[in-house]
């Protein structure tokens, strides 16, 4: 039986968690280095969606922040864009570009959100490049690789690619028709979607694939109604008895999988259909001691399971009488980010409009 | 999939048993350990004539890593014959030492495939060296694409099905394990590949049967990969696959991944779910229909196995299926059947059962209007 009222959500307790990664990590977490953008954009996340940005960090750190991605974007042989973190990179380097330091997509829609949640002006924001860099990462199947000219294609490249195009404003970057091909093709007999072609549906990618469907078509359902019902019934029947969702079926449940299913019913406009306060249940008992929420209780915590679960649960929250520890920023489904932060991307992201009497004026 | 990053300090390793059965090179010393005490590259004396280059970090990071001196070192040397473009077998040997500190470190696997090209290097003994690093790494991404690169160059498929299978047998549920078969599969489409595919997968669902990877790769090898000789009669397939999964029902029916199958290949084969009533029907019960007596059994419609629990979710769902699809006076069945899983047999997805009798009883309408 779930409990009649839930656990406080450790709003100050996640925070920390995610200020203390960003401050350091340990050797073991070597592994991050080609992903320290998406990293950081997860504890930047998680302390914007619990509204603790402020509270918790200083106005010279977040410039030191920002200046520290702004580091990160790169002009490669193919354009644009942002690398996961100067762990490439030489001291004294005189070259402008090693041809292994190259900007990769995933990193670059972290890098653009991350960027909004500090409040960047963006202008240093290299629009052209970019558009350039996305054109060189799309396959000729419609997917995109990680890096132009090589490295793996999913529907994780797909989604980045999409949301970069709409904090833009500007698709030029990629041949659509082709990339939602792609993003048919990855469609499995169970409704959720797989990485790539022939693979099996998963929660993740069956995200990427409604949120780009979604950003791109801008149709309230972008599927048909026989396609609609049967992923619904398939992310439905993800959530498990405990309340947390799965990814794949019969699979446990992990507590980022309550973002996952929950956003793609979400962008379905299904999201009603979740049991809120089992998953917030769920979620309450991943909660770790110290701070953070790990993947299923008793696990240790990590900035991805935090954040994803967080915004899970600012998208589907519990019933208010749970109380104010329950309450967080309300969040953007499609690029997943709050509000907040999706508006100021959309705000500042694009290309400046040029106007012409002004050009006129000053003699251009 | 995710972008998924976790932080944990305790990962598990495979048990040792499995790693030395799957690759016999696992006993093999790490590249680092290979010339003896020194684990630094710095003191080598082959390597100095190379200038190591320290990492740039112009500002204040985010989320330093705090390095350890061996890996300090040898990302050093790395950084330093990336700028020279040297390729050689010392750098095999250093790009070794630094993917096994970091086996997620993207431009180490890059520049040792370039090196592996540039010096035609054999292919074999990479591959085999992978074996141990795929089993090590599963969930590294790196891993399986280096392979893939590799085996599209030695176009020789034919091993990597029982290296899979092996890997398999570490985690039977691996996403990119499962991934690259599927490749390998797709990619090379070679007659002899596909001989075994279904038996594979049978005994994947013998140790398993609940393995919606199983399940997954099946419908891909029947359905979703073109047709091969001896598959032409299509409806024999149908026929054949709706025989497989009922048996696996009746072995153990609260399964939702033969239930999603048996739904896939019926909605692939466009046949009315009603042609399964009879099948469905005894699962949906709260219990075995009392004395039928086992020479009558009917061996198209296999009944649930003793001591399964009933009724068995998805088939209630499944009959009010075909009820709704029956329309008019039938709606009222399907209403039962909802409200039976809203509040007593799936509770968990009440408000889904509640949203389903709601839009029947729109659809209703609207039809009567």
């Amino acid at each position: 039986m779930l409990p009649a009222s839930l656990p406080p959500l450790s709003k100050g307790g996640h925070a920390a968690h995610c200020k203390r990664c960003l401050s350091g990590l340990p050797s073991s977490q070597v592994d991050i280095d080609p992903a320290k953008l998406a990293l950081s954009f997860y504890c930047l996340g998680s302390l914007d969606v619990s509204g603790e940005l402020e509270k918790k960090t200083k106005d010279w750190e977040r410039e030191q922040w920002r200046e520290w991605i702004w580091s990160q974007q790169t002009r490669g042989h193919h354009g644009t864009g942002f690398r996961a973190s100067s762990y490439m990179t030489a001291k004294h380097s005189t070259e402008e570009h090693s041809g292994h330091d190259n900007p990769q997509i995933i990193m670059t829609y972290t890098a653009l959100l991350s960027l909004s949640i500090l409040r960047d002006n963006f202008s240093r924001l290299d629009r052209k490049g970019l558009l350039e860099f996305l054109r060189s990462c799309q396959n000729i199947d419609g997917s995109f690789s990680s890096e132009p000219l090589g490295g793996d294609s999913d529907l994780r490249t797909t989604f980045c690619a999409f949301a970069i195009s709409t904090m833009l404003d500007d698709w030029s970057g990629m041949d659509v028709a082709n990339a939602l091909q792609f993003i048919y093709s990855c469609r499995t007999y169970e409704g959720g979607y797989g990485q790539s072609p022939f693979g099996e549906a998963l929660g993740g990618t069956t995200y990427c694939a409604l949120a780009a469907l979604r950003l791109a078509t801008k149709q309230l359902d972008p599927l048909s109604l026989q396609d609609r019902q049967k992923t619904v019934r398939w992310l439905v029947q993800n959530q498990a008895y405990n309340g947390g969702f799965s990814g794949r079926t019969n699979k446990d449940a992990d507590a980022c999988y309550c973002f996952w299913c929950g956003a793609s019913l979400h962008v379905l406009d299904a999201g009603d259909l979740v049991d809120n306060a089992a998953m917030s249940s769920f979620i309450a008992s991943c909660q770790f001691k110290y701070g953070g929420i790990a993947k299923i209780p008793g696990e240790h915590p990590d900035p991805y399971h935090t954040y994803l679960s967080l915004a899970a649960v600012a998208l589907l929250p519990p019933n208010s009488s749970e109380g104010a520890s329950w309450a967080l920023c309300p969040l953007d489904p499609l690029l997943n980010a709050t509000y907040q932060t999706s508006s100021w991307a959309r705000a500042h992201i694009p290309a400046p409009k040029v106007d012409d009497d002004a050009l006129g004026d000053a003699g251009i | 999939m995710k972008i998924e990053i976790v932080v944990d300090p305790a990962r598990p390793a495979p048990p040792a048993s499995l790693v030395s059965r799957v690759a016999p090179a696992a006993s093999a010393p790490a590249a680092s350990d290979a010339r003896g005490a020194s684990c630094c590259i710095l003191q080598r004396p082959e390597w100095a004539d190379v200038v190591p280059l320290e990492q740039y970090e112009n500002v204040t990071p985010l989320a330093p890593i705090f390095y350890t001196d061996e890996y300090r070192d040898a990302t050093n040397y790395f950084r330093g014959i990336v700028k020279s473009g040297e390729m050689s077998p010392r750098v095999l040997e250093l790009t070794e030492n630094v993917i096994r500190q970091n086996p997620g470190h993207y431009s180490a696997w890059q520049y040792r495939y370039k090196t592996l090209m540039a010096l035609k290097s054999p292919l074999d003994d990479e591959l085999q060296l992978m074996d141990e690093l795929a089993i090590k790494h599963l969930k590294t991404y790196q891993v399986w694409h280096h392979r893939r690169l590799l085996v599209q160059q030695t176009r020789n498929p034919g091993p990597e099905l029982e290296f899979i299978a092996n890997s398999l047998q570490v985690d039977m549920k691996n996403y990119h394990t499962w991934s690259y078969r599927q490749w390998i599969l797709a990619y090379f489409n070679d007659d002899a590949l596909w001989s075994h595919e279904l038996d594979f997968v049978e005994s994947m669902l013998e140790s398993d049967v609940r393995n919606n990877s199983a399940w997954h790769h099946r419908f891909f090898v029947a359905f979703q990969s073109g047709v091969r000789n001896g598959d032409e009669d299509r409806d024999a397939i149908v026929r054949r696959e709706l025989a497989f999964v009922k048996e696996r029902i009746a072995i153990a029916p609260n399964n939702a991944s033969a239930w999603n199958y048996l739904r896939g290949v019926l909605d692939h084969a466009k046949i009315p779910y009603s042609e399964l009533q009879a099948f469905v029907l005894p699962y949906s019960l709260p219990q075995l229909p009392l004395g039928i007596p086992p020479e009558v059994v009917d061996l198209e419609n296999p009944l649930p196995s003793k001591d399964s629990q009933l009724p068995c979710v998805a088939a209630v769902e499944f009959m009010a299926d075909i009820h709704e699809a029956a329309g008019g006076g039938d709606l009222v069945k399907a209403t039962e059947l909802w409200k039976s899983l809203a509040n007593e047999h799936d509770t968990i997805r009440k408000r889904y059962w509640e949203y389903r009798i709601a839009e029947s009883l729109k659809t209703k309408s609207g039809g009567d209007g």
